[in-house]
């Protein structure tokens, strides 16, 4: 079998450096505001334009963790990138590996700012397989697959936020 | 851009964070999938958990983070935060106390930034960890 070892090898480094996709996200206050009462801030600059002001914002900022959840709210179909990458490089490593059983878990997450996401902000996202590895842990296999999301300002093209997560499959 | 609530000056190397402490509910994890779209059953629907063989339904690894990011910028202050990472240690279930725990490891003027780094944890009622990760702080 191991012929098969090396082609699945094979398949998962295939896609190290594939695109997730681009999309393009409008940052709105009803979101926002929804989204920090659900991670329980009590602060006032996340509901109060003027409460952020007085702290020194723009705009109303996001908390920490709202580029994770952001292309929920905040894409709309017609707005997306036309050059949209097709088939999905997650998929093609999952695929094969969900097929045979086992179970995804989300390993880690990192986030880093260049500055905070306001509402307003129409933001670019570009992400990339950035690894893939396995390693063996208590007789399981485990799969990681790292990606990273630049996020930037559609009108400066500025960095905002670069998110990088990693993925677990255990067999 | 950032909210003023801790001054470079006033922090020091071991200095912890108030700690915020929280009894997670089924409703913490409903309002958390509808504000981020994350609707796998396994956070909200007790029917198809158990069917899946979890005792309960449990938290999104993302609630925690944000639960604990709260924590941070409570400290911090909004929009200073440089990075935040984390490893999901364990699942959450409801009823579970989650405590966190943020402790100042080194402080460091890079760029003309004066920054703070911070170990950030959060762990249950027994002393589970959760959350394991870390953090910087640009402050004033």
């Amino acid at each position: 079998m191991v012929d098969d070892a090396a082609s699945e090898e094979e398949v998962l480094k295939s896609i190290i450096g594939q695109p997730t996709g681009k999309s393009k996200v409008v940052v709105e206050r009803g979101p926002v505001q929804h989204f920090a009462d659900a991670v329980l801030s009590a602060s006032p600059i996340y509901h109060d334009p003027g409460a952020a002001k007085q702290a020194g914002f723009d705009n109303i900022p996001a908390p920490p963790t709202w580029p994770f959840a952001m292309e929920f709210s905040g894409t709309f179909a017609e707005m997306q990138p036309a050059d949209k990458p097709t088939g999905n490089p997650l998929a093609t490593v999952l695929g094969p590996l969900m097929a045979k059983g086992g179970l995804i878990l989300h390993g880690e997450e990192e986030f880093l700012y260049h500055r905070p996401v306001l509402v307003g902000d129409v933001l670019i996202g570009d992400g990339v397989i950035s690894d893939v590895y396995q390693k063996d842990s208590k007789g399981r296999t485990m799969t990681f697959i790292c990606s990273e999301t630049k996020w930037t300002e559609e009108s400066t093209g500025e960095p905002v936020v670069t998110a990088r997560m990693n993925l677990i499959h255990r067999s | 851009m950032g909210e003023k609530k801790l001054s470079y000056e006033d922090v020091q190397v071991g200095d912890e964070a108030p700690v915020i402490s929280h009894t997670l509910t089924r409703t913490d994890l409903v309002r958390y999938a509808g504000a981020s779209g994350d609707f796998n059953p396994m956070h909200h629907d007790e029917v198809a958990a158990q069917k899946a063989g979890q005792p309960s339904v449990f938290g999104h690894g993302m609630f925690s983070m944000g639960l604990l990011g709260t924590a941070l910028t409570d400290y911090v202050g909004i929009g200073n935060v440089t990075r935040y990472q984390v490893r999901f240690a364990r699942q959450t279930w409801p009823d579970e106390v989650l405590s966190s725990k943020i402790v100042v490891v080194a402080k460091r003027e890079e760029d003309g930034k004066k920054l703070v780094d911070m170990t950030v944890t959060l762990s249950n009622g027994d002393g589970e960890d959760k959350l394991v990760g870390e953090a910087t702080a640009a402050l004033p």
